[in-house]
């Protein structure tokens, strides 16, 4: 390039010519295709997710296999097979062959991987840092699967398909066979095998089976054999509408004026408010909106801020449950005790409906293991658990940015010495944290961390702290049980000194006295119990009472009780 | 030389009785036996009845410890501690005093004796299946001895138990060893060494027979003693002396209690004129804080000071053979100014002296002038004037 004028048309067709490839390597960190282990994550989260979506969508129950192979120096091959519905000739090239081709932008659904760049994403970057096509094989179970092998001609964002065959074999599902550079596979907490664990917890439904490169096989089986729910796709609330976006949804509507548009596109829309909008902007309402101009969208945007509507349906969230969430940490972590919860669903920011769900798992695999600070010493227990966050957003794991999210800053506010945990840090214990909205508040665009918005705060909190005080009784209770073991067994122990020496010393029979002090040490602890329990009882009905006065308080200040939601302020028919 | 004499320094507290012999010095091991029988039946009697078995036995430390001004002694208040099986803190404890009963209660009834480190093996041994021993170490059956002692309201002598012996006794006094073949000897025709002090000295096995002496002269450093052993000084003066080899163990306390209680001799204590000899001279007349329940056993509150003192110090101009006192002395000098047996002008006033001048002086400083002095001069004037520290 000179140092003359530049001309459009020569940015133009520089820009068409190198859009995709150029949108790749320059948002690569939005992408998560940065590090060598964060990349590898990404890649296996893109496959894995574009499988669950597909069987869900199909009503299947996912069964999913991956197999790393290592080739050389930072160089592996990953393939993903599925039983999902399979795609058809026609499609195969879209899913895999089309960046940005998904179905998932400017829809207000609660989505897995909001952040998607797509299995197609995954094709590209194979292709850019191997040269390499990717091997699809795919069938419907209907007629022959085919194989095929594919490839995105980054001039035109399309799919090149070569070599594509009928095979001979009975196959319903689809696998990817692709090969990728600049890539490490380990073992973390931000490492793919990680990730599965955590996505096969939040998706009990799922059988998921990964091969490592050392040929080790690890599956994580399916704890329940019902799909769940499947999200509904929810019309967006005002108070959380921003202009780009309410420009777009103008233009994509089938109503012909732009009160109807409002009325039949937005949640919480009445005529009532269509009126007090009406009221505070310079047009008329009954203008085409198709026509919608930024600036009009704009004066209908502020005079959105300036109506009280009533806060958005929340009926379309779908979380994964209490008993689903419990049986798969049951699968996965076999806990010796949890709690879970799912919050009833509310709103952020006035606008955005979400939800949270906890757990706190203790004992058995729960927390994570950690190399013994003191390993000096001569315990052979150089292994240490420490607690352990699990996130996530929308069922998808959250492995990065963990230090600025919402659910870590949760955790680390709870007074957990209230209920019984004396050493957070240092406990046996999984947390597990999922918010569930048709937008989640990211920090950044690396769409790790949650945003602290005061509710989500709140909510994370509350469910906590009701886990944490069901966790910190059990605590409570087993440390009991074990003092009174070790109790027993001291008093035990040395009952037969004190009989020996107490029968030499006034010829009484050493046997009957070893008896009857047993007998005396068993009724002490059982009374002992009984006042412990009394005790415990006590102070119980108190929390109890403080806890319902709690409610009471936060009832008057809940605008919307989920009776009321039900009933839309005004009916409208078109 | 100016001379004071003992009535121009202040009159000490006179007491109105003097130390005579209790019942509880003649307990035997017959009434010692009775006694653990007695306390362990009452246990088992709880044990019947399904309550929970306890261990009755005074309370020890400063906070249960009083002088008793009237009798010159340091002795236990009446405040009692109970020891409960059923507390885990007490259980093992509990365990242990019951041991150790059962042993000494063997002991008396066989007629044996033995040392606190011997019952302590005697008793140890794993229990049952566990990695636990009945005592990991001898601390812990020494403080059920203690226990025991001070719930039977006797010493450990008395449950033929002893410590490790220390002090040796010359003087023309005859002793009957009644275990020892009834051995009968006169401790002036022993040699230079003299008798060697036991830690079981109790009337059943060692008797008081003969004595020709006027009184007692506690020594608290071994090389004195001997000098005064080769000065012939015992003789000479019609003395007995006790040499402690510092602080005075148990059986030297109650030899000298013995001779002072049942041979009515007068006790004489020399130490070097520091807060350790002065601590030395406290414990044998009034007791010591550890073992303020037996005093009545132990003590001799009519024993006196002889020296050193600072007052020697001038008199027999003794300034150029003064130590410097050490940081510890001086605390430790402070301290004793406010112990209730040491509130007397002549005390306070050689408390005072010393803190001023911080300094001390050794028993053996006195060879300063002669090897001699001290017996031929020195011991004999002192007495002679009565010239005594309260």
């Amino acid at each position: 390039m000179t140092d003359g004028i530049l001309r459009a048309e020569d940015l133009a067709k520089d820009f068409k010519e190198h859009s995709v490839a150029e949108f790749f390597r320059k948002n690569k960190q939005m992408l998560g295709l940065v590090g060598k282990i964060r990349t590898f994550t990404t890649i296996i989260h893109e496959f894995v997710t574009n499988s669950l979506d597909a069987c869900e969508e199909a009503g299947i129950l996912p069964d999913i296999e991956i197999q790393i192979k290592e080739l050389g120096n930072e160089y592996y091959e990953i393939a993903v097979k599925d039983n999902g519905p399979g795609l058809t000739r026609e499609t195969v090239g879209k899913a895999f062959g089309q960046l940005l081709a998904g179905t998932k932008f400017h829809r207000l659904i609660q989505m897995r991987g909001q952040q998607g760049i797509g299995a197609a994403g995954i094709v590209m970057l194979s292709q850019i840092t191997t040269g390499k096509t990717s091997q699809i094989i795919t069938g419907t179970g209907k007629g022959n699967p085919i194989s095929l092998e594919i490839t995105i001609d980054p001039k035109l964002n399309q799919p090149k398909i070569t070599n594509l065959k009928e095979l001979n074999t009975k196959f319903r599902g689809t696998a990817i066979k692709a090969r990728f550079k600049e890539l490490k596979y380990i073992r973390s907490d931000q490492a793919p095998l990680e990730y599965l664990r955590r996505t096969a917890i939040a998706n009990p439904h799922a059988k998921i089976t990964i091969t490592e490169p050392t040929g080790e096989k690890i599956t994580f089986e399916r704890s329940i054999k019902s799909l769940p729910k499947k999200p509904i796709q929810m019309k967006p609330h005002p108070k959380g509408i921003t202009v780009d976006e309410l420009v777009t949804l103008a233009k994509a509507t089938d109503s012909r004026k732009t009160n109807s548009f409002l009325r039949n596109d937005f949640d919480r829309m009445g005529d009532k408010a269509v009126r007090e909008i009406q009221e505070n902007i310079s047009f008329d309402l009954n203008k085409d909106p198709k026509q919608m101009g930024w600036d009009e969208a704009e004066e209908i945007v502020k005079a959105f801020r300036k109506i009280n509507f009533i806060a958005p349906r929340t009926d379309g969230l779908r979380p994964i449950g209490e008993d689903r969430i419990r049986k798969s940490l049951e699968t996965i972590i076999t806990p010796e005790f949890m709690s879970v919860i799912t919050r009833k669903p509310t709103v952020y920011s006035g606008g955005f409906p979400f939800q949270i769900e906890a757990a706190v798992a203790y004992g058995g695999k729960a927390g994570k293991m950690s190399e013994s600070p003191k390993k000096k010493d001569d315990d052979d227990e150089a292994i240490v658990k420490k607690v352990e966050l699990m996130r996530f957003a929308n069922l998808s794991p959250l492995l990065f940015d963990g230090g600025g999210c919402a659910t870590t800053k949760a955790v680390q506010s709870v007074d957990w010495k209230r209920y019984g945990i004396k050493d957070m840090d240092n406990a046996p214990i999984t947390v597990f944290l999922n918010m569930i909205s048709v937008h989640i508040p990211y920090t950044s665009a690396g769409k790790q961390a949650i945003a602290d918005e005061e509710e989500i705060m709140e909510e994370l909190r509350l469910a906590l702290m009701e886990c944490g005080r069901k966790t910190g009784r059990y605590i409570a209770g087993k440390k009991k049980e074990q003092e009174k073991m070790m109790k027993r067994q001291m008093f035990f122990k040395y009952i037969p000194e004190v009989a020996f020496a107490l029968g030499k010393i006034t010829k009484t029979d050493e046997e009957s006295l070893k008896k009857r002090l047993q007998k005396i040490v068993l009724d002490k602890l059982k009374l002992e119990e009984k006042e412990e329990e009394d005790k415990r009882r006590s102070t119980e009905f108190k929390a109890g009472k403080e806890a319902a006065i709690r409610k009471l308080e936060e009832g008057s200040e809940d605008e919307i009780s989920p009776e009321e939601e039900e009933e839309p302020e005004e009916e409208v028919s078109d | 030389m100016a001379r004071k004499t003992a009535e121009s320094k202040g009159k000490a507290p006179v007491r109105k009785r003097a130390m005579k012999e209790t019942a509880k010095e003649k307990e035997d091991p017959k009434v010692i036996a009775k006694k653990i029988e007695n306390m362990a039946k009452e246990i088992v009697a709880d044990i019947k009845k399904g309550n929970e078995p306890t261990f009755h036995t005074q309370m020890r430390g400063r906070g249960n410890v009083k002088f008793n001004e009237e009798q010159g002694l340091l002795e236990l208040g009446d405040k009692m501690t109970s020891r409960n099986f059923l507390n885990i803190g007490h259980a093992r404890r509990y365990m242990q005093t019951m041991l150790v009963s059962a042993k000494a209660h063997d002991y008396l009834k066989e007629r044996k004796t033995a040392s606190i480190r011997e019952i302590y093996y005697e008793l140890k041994h794993t229990l049952g299946e566990t990695k636990e021993n009945t005592f990991e170490d001898q601390t812990e059956s020494d403080s059920c001895i203690v226990d025991l002692e001070h719930s039977i309201d006797s010493i450990r002598e008395k449950l033929n138990l002893h410590a490790n012996p220390k002090g040796t006794l010359y003087g023309d006094i005859t002793l009957r060893d009644k275990v020892h073949n009834n051995d009968t000897f006169n401790c002036a025709k022993l040699g230079r060494g003299g008798w060697s002090v036991m830690s079981r000295i109790e009337p059943e096995e060692i008797e008081m027979k003969d004595c020709n002496a006027k009184y007692v002269l506690v020594i608290e450093t071994a090389a004195m003693y001997e000098r005064l052993v080769e000065e012939g000084f015992a003789k000479k003066n019609k003395a007995i002396l006790v040499g402690t080899g510092g602080q005075a163990a148990r059986g030297s306390r109650r030899l000298i209690h013995r001779l002072h209680v049942e041979k009515k001799l007068p006790v004489y204590v020399f130490t070097d004129g520091d807060p350790y000899g002065w601590y030395i001279y406290s414990v044998v007349k009034q007791g010591s804080m550890a073992l303020a329940a037996h005093s009545g056993l132990l003590a001799v509150p009519d024993a006196k000071y002889i020296g050193m003192t600072l007052e020697d110090v001038e008199d027999y101009g003794l300034q150029n053979v003064t130590e410097r006192m050490k940081d510890g002395d001086i605390k430790r000098a402070k301290e004793m100014m406010a112990y209730p047996w040491f509130q007397n002008k002549p005390w306070q006033k050689e408390l005072k002296k010393a803190l001023q001048q911080k300094i001390r002086i050794e028993q053996q400083a006195l060879a300063n002038k002669s090897l001699d002095f001290v017996a031929t001069k020195y011991l004999p004037e002192k007495i002679k004037k009565q010239d005594f520290l309260p």
